[in-house]
C-alpha cells in the first residue's frame, strides 16, 4: 500500500508553475526524504497533500484517501509539522499539547510528549510567546506526534533547531519509523536527510528529478568516493590515467582525486610514492550527497557533474 | 467522536481572554458609557428634564459608532490573523473543516464581543439608576438587547471580512471601509438614487422604497429598533441634512407614517429592522466563508 501517491499533481500561481506534473509514490512504513532547494515546490506539494492549497491539475491520495474529498478524515491519521508555523502566543506549551490531544481524540500524556521533544515542566508552563524559535519548533513537533499518527509529515523540521535539537528530531524520526509510522520529511539540507531516510526524492523547479536510496543516488551520479592528499608540491605525475580515477583537481596544496572504484585509491597512493612524491596526509571520503544534490538541482543535470565544480579549483594538467 | 466548531470557539475564546485587547476594549467601553451617560443632558439642545429613556437615547446615538468599533476591532483579525501568523496551518493539521474554523471563530468572537458589551452595559445600568432614576425594566432590557444585537452584527461583518481577506490590511480595509461607508456614504448614495429616479430630493413625503433603502443600512436599522424600544428618536451621527425637509419640522411630521402616501408596508415596520440586523449578522459570514473555502492558504 502507498502512503502518498500523487498523479500529475500541478499547481500554478498565476504564471508561475510551483509544482509541475508531480508523480510521487511514498511506500507505507518508509522514511522518505523530500529534497530540493528553497522554492523548488516542496512546501506547495505538502500544502496540497493537506488541502491548504488546491491543485490546478492532477490528484493526490494520502493513506488511500483523496486529499480533497477526504481531507478531514485523513488529517485524523496524519501528524503534521507545517513550514512557517505560528503558535498561540498567549497559551502555554502544555495547553497547546492538551488541545492537540483533545483535537486528535488521543489519550497521550502531555508530559511524555514534552519529554520526547526535550521540553521540561518549566518550559511547558510558559506562554509560547516567550519561546525561542527552536522551542516552538519542538513543541510543534510534539503536537504532530500526538495521537500516534500513521503518517508524519514534517516540512523543514530542523529550521530553528540547534544541533542538539536536530539530533533529537532525527532520533524521533527513527523511533516513529520503528513503530511503523511512515515519515515524509522535506528539507533543503542534505545532511539531515541522509542519516534517516530510506529513500530520497529530489525536487527541482516543481518536478521530481530523481527518486532513489541515498546509496543509489550516489551510484547514479557516479561519484564513488574522493581521495584527498596533502602534498608538498605539484606531483607532476599522470594520476588521471590510473584505472578507476575519474577526476583530479588540485587546490591549496591538496590533491582531490575522485574515484569510481575504491581500489583506485591505493593505486594512486602507490603511484605517487613510487614517483617519490612526499605525501603529508591522506584522507578519504564518500562523495558528499551535497555534490549529488548540486548535480541534480542545477541546470547541468547528471551528465555534467564534473563540470559543476562549485569551488574554485583548477584541473591538474599532467 | 470528532472535532467540531466548538473546539475552535473554545480555543479562540480562551486565547482572547488572555489578551489585553478584550479587557482594554471592555474598559474603553465602560469609560465611554460612563462619559456619555454623565453628559447625556448636554446632548439635548433645549433645557429639558432628561429622564432615563432620553438619557439612553443619547447613549444609543453614540453607541451606534462605538459598538461597531469594538466589534470590528475584536473581529477583523479572527481568521486572517491566524492565516498570516501560520497558526492556521497548525489548526488545520487537525481534522477541522474550513467551515468549522469560520463557525468556531465566529462563535468565539461573538462571545468576546458579547462579554465586553455585557460588562459595559451592566456598569451602565448602575449609572442610569444613580443618575436618572430607575428606567422601565422592559425598556432597559430592550435597549441592551439591541446594543448587543448591533455588536453581534458587526462581529459577523468583521469575521466575514477576516475570512475573505488574504492579508490583515485587506481585512481592515474591507471591514472598517464598510463601516465608514455605512456611516458617511449610505444616505448620500440613497438620496442620490432617489434624485436620479424621481428628479427631486426626498421631501417630507417620499416613496416607500426610499425608506427601505435607508433602512437596509444596519446602523439605520439599529436607530429604528433602538428608537422604537426607547420611544425616543435616535439620530444618525453624523446627520446629513440631504432631505428636502424644513429644519424646524416638528417631530410628528417626521414620523414615518406621516411621510408615506398609504399604509406602512411590512418592510418598513420596526420588526423588519431586526431582520435587517440579523441578515447583516449572517450574510457577511457566509460570503466570507465561501471565499475562505476556496482560498489557497499557502
Amino acid at each position: 500500500m502507498t502512503a502518498i501517491r500523487t498523479t500529475d499533481l500541478t499547481k500554478r500561481f498565476g504564471d508561475v508553475v510551483a509544482v509541475d506534473g508531480l508523480d510521487l509514490r511514498v511506500r507505507e512504513g518508509e522514511v522518505f526524504g523530500f529534497l530540493g532547494p528553497n522554492g523548488a515546490g516542496k512546501s506547495t506539494t505538502i500544502d496540497m497533500l493537506l488541502d491548504y492549497v488546491r491543485p490546478t491539475d492532477g490528484t493526490a491520495t494520502v493513506l488511500g484517501m483523496d486529499v480533497r474529498e477526504d481531507s478531514e478524515a485523513l488529517r485524523e491519521r496524519v501528524g503534521v509539522l507545517p513550514d512557517g508555523i505560528g503558535l498561540y502566543d498567549r497559551l502555554t506549551g502544555r495547553r497547546h499539547l492538551e488541545f492537540a490531544i483533545e483535537w486528535t481524540d488521543a489519550a497521550d500524556d502531555p508530559d511524555a510528549i514534552l519529554d520526547r521533544v526535550g521540553l521540561d515542566d518549566r518550559d511547558a508552563a510558559r506562554s509560547v510567546g516567550d519561546y525561542s524559535k527552536g522551542m516552538q519548533q519542538r513543541l510543534a513537533l510534539g503536537m504532530a506526534l500526538v495521537g500516534d499518527p500513521d503518517l508524519l509529515v514534517l516540512d523543514e523540521p530542523s529550521s530553528g533547531l540547534d544541533p542538539h535539537g536536530i539530533r533529537r528530531m532525527r532520533d524521533l524520526v527513527r523511533e516513529e519509523a520503528e513503530r511503523g509510522t511512515t515519515v515524509f520529511f522535506s528539507s533543503h539540507i542534505l545532511g539531515q536527510v541522509e542519516a534517516v531516510c530510506d529513500r530520497v526524492g529530489i525536487l527541482a523547479d516543481g518536478a521530481l528529478v530523481a527518486v532513489d536510496t541515498v546509496e543509489g543516488l550516489r551510484k547514479t551520479v557516479g561519484a564513488g568516493s574522493e581521495l584527498r592528499l596533502r602534498v608538498t608540491e605539484d606531483p607532476g605525475v599522470d594520476i588521471a590515467a590510473i584505472d578507476g580515477v575519474e577526476l583530479v583537481r588540485s587546490a591549496d596544496g591538496f590533491l582531490r582525486v575522485a574515484c569510481s572504484d575504491p581500489r583506485a585509491k591505493a593505486r594512486v597512493v602507490t603511484r605517487l610514492t613510487t614517483a617519490g612524491v612526499e605525501i603529508l596526509d591522506v584522507d578519504s571520503d564518500d562523495a558528499s550527497l551535497e555534490d549529488v544534490f548540486t548535480a541534480y538541482t542545477t541546470n547541468g543535470g547528471v551528465g555534467n557533474t564534473e563540470s559543476e565544480a562549485s569551488v574554485p579549483v583548477e584541473e591538474v594538467v599532467p | 467522536m470528532t472535532v467540531s466548531w466548538r473546539d475552535v470557539a473554545r480555543k479562540d475564546f480562551e486565547d482572547a481572554v488572555r489578551s489585553r485587547l478584550l479587557w482594554g476594549l471592555t474598559a474603553v467601553f465602560v469609560a465611554f458609557l460612563t462619559m456619555s451617560l454623565l453628559s447625556a443632558e448636554q446632548l439635548f439642545p433645549e433645557p429639558v428634564t432628561v429622564d432615563a429613556a432620553m438619557a439612553l437615547s443619547g447613549v444609543a446615538m453614540l453607541a451606534q459608532l462605538f459598538v461597531p468599533g469594538i466589534a470590528l476591532a475584536v473581529g477583523y483579525t479572527a481568521v486572517v490573523g491566524e492565516r498570516r501568523s501560520g497558526s492556521l496551518r497548525v489548526l488545520l493539521s487537525y481534522p477541522f473543516s474550513r467551515g468549522e474554523v469560520v463557525a468556531g471563530k465566529f462563535a468565539g468572537r461573538l462571545l468576546v464581543t458579547g462579554t465586553a458589551l455585557t460588562i459595559g452595559f451592566a456598569a451602565a445600568s448602575v449609572l442610569v439608576v444613580a443618575l436618572y432614576g430607575v428606567p422601565d425594566a422592559a425598556t432597559f432590557v430592550g435597549f441592551v438587547a439591541v446594543g448587543v444585537l448591533l455588536g453581534l452584527t458587526f462581529t459577523a461583518l468583521a469575521v466575514g471580512g477576516s475570512a475573505a481577506a488574504s492579508t490583515r490590511g485587506r481585512a481592515r480595509t474591507l471591514t472598517i471601509g464598510s463601516f465608514v461607508g455605512m456611516v458617511f456614504f449610505w444616505k448620500p448614495v440613497v438620496v442620490g438614487i432617489y434624485y436620479a429616479v424621481t428628479g427631486s430630493l426626498p421631501g417630507v413625503r417620499a416613496e416607500s422604497w426610499y425608506f427601505l433603502l435607508k433602512r437596509l443600512n444596519p446602523l439605520e436599522a439599529y436607530r429604528v429598533v433602538a428608537g422604537a424600544v426607547l420611544d425616543e428618536r435616535v439620530d444618525a451621527v453624523p446627520e446629513f441634512p440631504l432631505e428636502d425637509v424644513p429644519a424646524n419640522a416638528p417631530a410628528e411630521t417626521l414620523e414615518l407614517s406621516n411621510r408615506l402616501a398609504g399604509e406602512v408596508p411590512f418592510y418598513l415596520a420596526d420588526w423588519f429592522s431586526v431582520v435587517v440586523l440579523l441578515a447583516w449578522g449572517l450574510v457577511p459570514v457566509l460570503a466570507g466563508y465561501r471565499l475562505f473555502e476556496d482560498a489557497d492558504l499557502g
